[in-house]
């Protein structure tokens, strides 16, 4: 019975099958970071984000446990990328001179894995910077965490790499949604218009927020003009 | 016929081609180049090298190995990749269907082989493509023999499915799918067949076990994963869709989650 | 360098000896395969998978052959010249196929399919063999359904029908105007279980290029890979040939360029009898020719002429675009001449009849070569889309090829060769004279007499293939002694070496004409002489023609490149070369032939109206010719089968 998991895991409909499915739960997890993240733009002491991250703190050891499952999902979803690149490589061992599309392909689809490369980057950078040296492990009080973030946002060195990523984030997401549902064989000509717009919408969205981060703290420096 | 008639236009289109050559699998390969001149736009791509073939023997060189059968766009012999197409630049269209007044004078065309490694090249522009035979083999059927069916009309099949499977069936097995793939990837291919079948109440029966047989041959072969990038329908000269695709995607994440073990193994039948 | 012969007795001898036996049984029409089938011996189950059939071809006949025989236990090996089985060109057949379902409830019966066969083949075919077709017709549609061909359906769930040419009934099947795509890859899908089953051993790109007779019985083939050039023997116990037809003998058709006639005229020299050589058919509606580098033509499916209607100016040279003619103006010469069939007139018909508007000065187009087939009354009756949905691929297909749309202007056509009702001769058993060489498909002569209906060709390569051969191929292996055979003998061993002298003589001849120059020039001689309109004058003349031209080929001809990697060339020549001797018969027959008969016209036999005229009392037979080499040249002796006629009786044919 084991060899049955294994069988799916190892058919290259299988991987694409779990690349989808830890894909969408990477894209839920981003739409909860986000609305976390918001709380920063609340008011301009960062008590919002202070109650915010108190009541992360506050889970305690399912904290460790929700991490190390996201942990899991990029580890995942990162090495079937890999994974994929290496096999589709071998799969066409000598190039075309020049391929050229003939209208299928889209921006976003052929740059799957450099963007995804970008992101992957971001995220160490991005987990080193804030969750490790200057997040919420280093600081005990949470009070100073939407200080540090928009003294680190406010540079341009820091605001630059954030935006960059952000816009691969957008990128990646444009053909991601779409891709997984149908990966998972959720396609039907009735929603096709729906689903892509969606997945548009998404991409515009939660990339178009995270990005606004880095421009408007480079902006107000956290002082908001709304609060 | 007898009475032939001109070719349209005066002195027909002035043509750079540059054709890959390579003698068998083993040797190197490389792009010559042919001007050819006079090329009426009425003659289809095939014919353009014909003619191209019947002046290289003339000149005592060796003409160049293509593919090709029918010339009419259904037997699926003929493919090329063409400036970097599948097929070339029409949509819906085998090369043989490919007219030459689709191109300028002065043009310059690039003819390549269709590559992947699950298309080993044989010679010039000649790939064996074998691997989709064998892909049928292990399930691309319905298990019937002769003589053993019922009256025709005795298993109504309703029209949306019936053209739904014949969308999918119009599959030529060019290999433009592959060929057009970033990927190298079979999916089109397989989804057809998988469609085809498994939407006619007399493939359903083996649905499950064709689906599973099918996508573990796939992957045998070496073809690449599929990446979503919808540019084998873009290539597909009968234009069968990518739904095909997620209709394969359903159909194996089911059927790997409920076929029984003893009749997964694609023997017998 | 001939000199052009006069007389009959200079160009064929006539055989002495009785040797055709056709064992058709006798009894009533419609018990004689019931009964036939019980008076064959069957094979053991036991004891099938010791018998060994090699099948050369794997279009529907032998595609459908194939898997039906390994189903049964037999060991099958199977050889194609494709990359893969699934490209031969059954597949390209548009339109539809036959049965006698009688789903529509308009009349038919097994009765009324096998009368209008017999009758649109102008009384040339065997009545017990075209009864046995309609019977099995109808297994056809429910096989091929159960294999999952996606034949067209009404919104009830159930099957179809169109109408086809040479029939007031609709009882044609079909799968939009892919039909024998959908066919063949029933067939193909069967036979890549059978493949992949271990029971079927499958050759792909291998060219059968001889049979090998041991002690008089076919036990055999040589065959060259197309990719390595290894000349291979292989040993059976029987052989099939569903190697399709000869229409590529008059290069333009509507044929693949690969379809050849080489693997049954090496079985011809081998001893089978071929017969009918000259009933050709020529499909009235395919695309004009469009300049001198064709290489081919497409035909558009005869189901357009179930709402198409076929049109000439009545003026002489009416240059006017074809809108700008008014009805008065135009002559739907089909409707005007046959009132009761219309456009939907037998093939052989609507060919001649174009050729003689196009005679008359009345043709279009460009170059006056062609007649209109019109859609206008039909879309405005149905409405575009309806029209969109029975033809939309064919009509993309017409305007792919001559960049107009046919939903504004009348399409242009012209009759080309389609179809060789001729081939090898065989017996009801499809057994040619050769015992254990059986012939299936376009290959035989059987089924079509001197013209074939629309959409029974694919019904008869199936019936062959899936109904008739796995019966009687058993009693060959069940009444004939066969002992083992393997490569090793002799008759191999000379088979092998003669093929390894024409492949290296063809390459070393290395003169100064490509092999398409000389298959140009053949074929151009053969669609003036041999084509829709025959004369005793200009068959001699192109007699000679073709013997010089054959010489030529052979001090001339031009092969560059080896034999041992893929050369196209090579290939080529070889079927050239034999084309160029079948051309030969083709024209001995119709110059023997003195009356007209389906496909076949003779100028000097029409009626008053211009339709054929038979000679029943001459020629109501089959023409079987063996091959004889005299010198060199090769020479045939005529062997007949008389036709007798007992359900349907010898009358004028008449679609008035």
């Amino acid at each position: 019975m084991t060899s049955r998991l294994q069988t799916f895991l190892r058919s290259s409909i299988g991987k694409k099958l779990l690349m989808a499915l830890t894909g969408l739960s990477l894209i839920g997890f981003l739409v909860v970071h986000l609305a976390g993240n918001l709380t920063l733009f609340v008011d301009s002491d960062g008590s919002a984000m202070a109650a915010y991250a108190q009541k992360l703190a506050d889970l305690g050891p399912l904290l460790w446990i929700a991490e190390a499952g996201l942990l899991l999902l990029f580890v995942v979803h990162i090495g079937l990328g890999m994974r994929a690149a290496m096999e589709n490589r071998d799969a066409r061992p000598s190039r075309y001179k020049d391929a050229a599309p003939k209208g299928g392909r889209s921006a976003a689809s052929v740059t799957m894995i450099a963007t995804g490369v970008v992101i992957g980057i971001f995220v160490v950078i991005h987990v080193i910077d804030f969750r490790l040296m200057k997040g919420l492990l280093a600081h005990p009080d949470p009070a100073t965490l939407a200080k540090v973030v928009v003294a680190r946002l406010s540079t341009p060195l820091g605001a630059s790499i954030y935006f960059i990523a952000m816009i691969a984030l957008g990128v990646h997401l444009w053909h991601a949604f779409q891709s997984a549902l149908q990966t998972l064989g959720l396609r039907h000509p009735a929603y096709d218009a729906c689903i892509r717009k969606t997945g548009a919408g998404l991409a515009v969205v939660v990339a178009g927020l995270f990005a606004a981060f880095p421009v408007l703290c480079l902006i107000y420096k956290g002082n908001w003009p709304w609060s | 016929m007898s009475a032939g008639h001109d070719d349209h236009g005066t002195g027909g289109l002035d043509l750079t081609l540059h054709i890959w050559r390579q003698e068998s699998s083993e040797a190197e390969g490389r792009f010559e180049t042919y001007p050819l001149h006079g090329v009426s736009p009425d003659m289809s791509f095939l014919e353009m090298l014909d003619v191209l073939n019947e002046q290289l023997t003339l000149e005592g060189r060796d003409p160049v190995a293509f593919d090709h059968d029918c010339r009419e766009g259904i037997c699926g012999s003929c493919g090329m990749m063409i400036n970097g197409q599948a097929h070339g630049p029409e949509r819906e269209t085998a090369t043989c269907q490919l007219h030459m007044r689709r191109f300028k004078s002065g043009d310059t065309i690039f003819i390549e082989p269709f590559r992947a490694r699950a298309f080993p090249l044989l010679k010039d522009l000649v790939v064996d493509r074998s691997a989709f035979d064998r892909i049928i083999a292990k399930g691309g059927f319905i298990s019937v023999n002769t003589g053993s069916a019922r009256d025709a009309n005795s298993l109504p099949a309703a029209k949306q499915d019936a053209d739904l499977s014949m969308d999918a069936a119009a599959c030529i097995g060019c290999g433009a799918c592959v060929a057009a793939c970033p990927n190298a990837a079979a999916m089109l291919f397989v989804g057809a067949k998988v469609s085809h079948l498994g939407l006619l109440p007399q493939g359903k029966p083996e649905r499950s076990r064709r689906v599973l047989a099918m996508v573990a041959q796939m992957d045998a072969e070496g073809f690449g994963n599929c990446g979503n990038i919808y540019e084998c329908e873009a290539a597909c000269p009968k234009a069968i869709s990518v739904e095909n695709i997620a209709r394969l995607n359903r159909d194996y994440l089911l059927a790997s989650a409920t076929e029984r073990p003893s009749s997964a193994q694609g023997e017998g039948a | 360098m001939h000199s052009t012969p006069t007389t009959a007795s200079e160009l064929f001898t006539r055989a002495s000896a009785a040797k055709l036996d056709s064992k058709c049984p006798s009894g009533p029409m419609s018990e004689r395969w019931d009964k036939h089938r019980f008076d064959l011996k069957l094979v053991n189950p036991a004891n099938k998978r010791k018998f060994h059939a090699l099948v050369v071809g794997t279009g529907l006949a032998g595609a459908s052959a194939a898997a039906s025989l390994a189903e049964l236990g037999y060991q099958v090996s199977v050889f194609c010249i494709h990359d893969s089985p699934r490209r031969a060109h059954s597949i390209a057949a548009q339109g539809g196929i036959n049965a006698a379902k009688n789903y529509p409830n308009d009349g038919d019966s097994i009765r009324r399919l096998f009368y209008d066969t017999v009758k649109g083949g102008d009384f040339r075919a065997r009545e017990s063999n075209v009864y046995r077709l309609a019977q099995v017709s109808n297994n056809i549609i429910d096989q091929c359904v159960a294999q999952g061909v996606p034949f067209a359906r009404e919104y009830g769930g159930l099957l179809d029908n169109r109408s086809f040419g040479g029939a007031q009934v609709s009882r044609t099947f079909y799968a939009r105007g892919q039909t024998g795509q959908q066919l063949l890859l029933g067939a193909y899908q069967a036979l890549m279980r059978q493949v992949g089953l271990g029971r079927v051993t499958l050759h792909a790109r291998h060219e059968m290029l001889d049979l090998v007779v041991v002690d008089g019985i076919a036990r055999g083939i040589v065959t060259r890979d197309v990719v390595s050039g290894e000349i291979e023997s292989y040993a059976g116990d029987a052989v099939l040939l569903c190697t399709g037809g000869y229409g590529n003998v008059f290069y333009l058709s509507t044929n693949a360029k690969k379809s050849n006639v080489t693997a049954a005229w090496r079985a011809h020299k081998r001893g089978a009898l071929f017969a009918n050589p000259c009933f050709t058919q020529i499909h009235p509606t395919c695309i004009p020719v469009s300049g001198s580098h064709q290489s081919k033509l497409t035909l558009m499916s005869e189901s357009l002429r179930n709402d198409g209607r076929v049109w000439v100016p009545k003026n002489k040279g009416d240059k006017r675009s074809p809108d700008s003619i008014p009805d008065g103006e135009r002559d739907y010469y089909l409707e005007r001449r046959y009132p009761s069939f219309g456009n939907l007139v037998p093939r052989d018909i609507a060919s001649r009849a174009a050729k003689q508007m196009v005679d008359d000065g009345r043709g279009v187009g460009g170059n006056g070569m062609s007649v209109f087939l019109d859609f206008r009354d039909a879309i405005k009756r149905d409405g575009e889309s309806k029209i969109r949905e029975r033809y939309g691929n064919l009509f993309q297909m017409y305007e792919r090829i001559t960049d107009e749309d046919p939903y504004r202007v009348p399409m242009r056509m012209y009759p080309a060769v389609h179809y060789t009702m001729g081939g090898v001769w065989v017996d009801y058993n499809l057994e040619s004279t050769v015992p254990g060489l059986f012939v299936l498909g376009e290959a035989n002569f059987s089924d079509h007499g001197a013209n074939r209906l629309g959409a029974s060709a694919l019904m008869q390569g199936l019936a062959d293939g899936y109904f008739v051969i796995p019966y009687t191929i058993g009693a060959h292996f069940a009444s004939r002694k066969l002992g083992k055979v393997t490569t090793e003998h002799e008759a191999f061993r000379e088979a092998e070496g003669a093929v390894r002298a024409r492949v290296k003589k063809l390459l070393a001849t290395d003169g100064r004409r490509t092999v398409d120059q000389f298959h140009r020039q053949l074929g151009l001689l053969m669609w003036d002489h041999c084509g829709m309109g025959r004369s005793e004058k200009g068959l001699t003349h192109a007699l000679g023609q073709i013997r010089s031209l054959r010489d030529e080929f052979h001090q001339d001809v031009r092969v560059l490149g080896e034999n041992e990697s893929v050369n196209m060339s090579l290939e080529n020549a070889g079927r050239v070369a034999d084309f160029f001797e079948l051309a030969e018969l083709m024209v001995i027959d119709a110059l023997h032939r003195r009356e007209s008969c389906g496909g076949h016209f003779r100028e000097e036999y029409q009626t008053e109206e211009g339709e054929a005229r038979r000679d029943d009392e001459n020629f109501c037979y089959v023409a079987a010719w063996e091959h004889a080499q005299a010198g060199g040249a090769p020479r045939w002796s005529l062997h007949t089968e008389p036709l007798s006629f007992e359900e349907v009786k010898l009358t004028q044919r008449s679609y008035k």
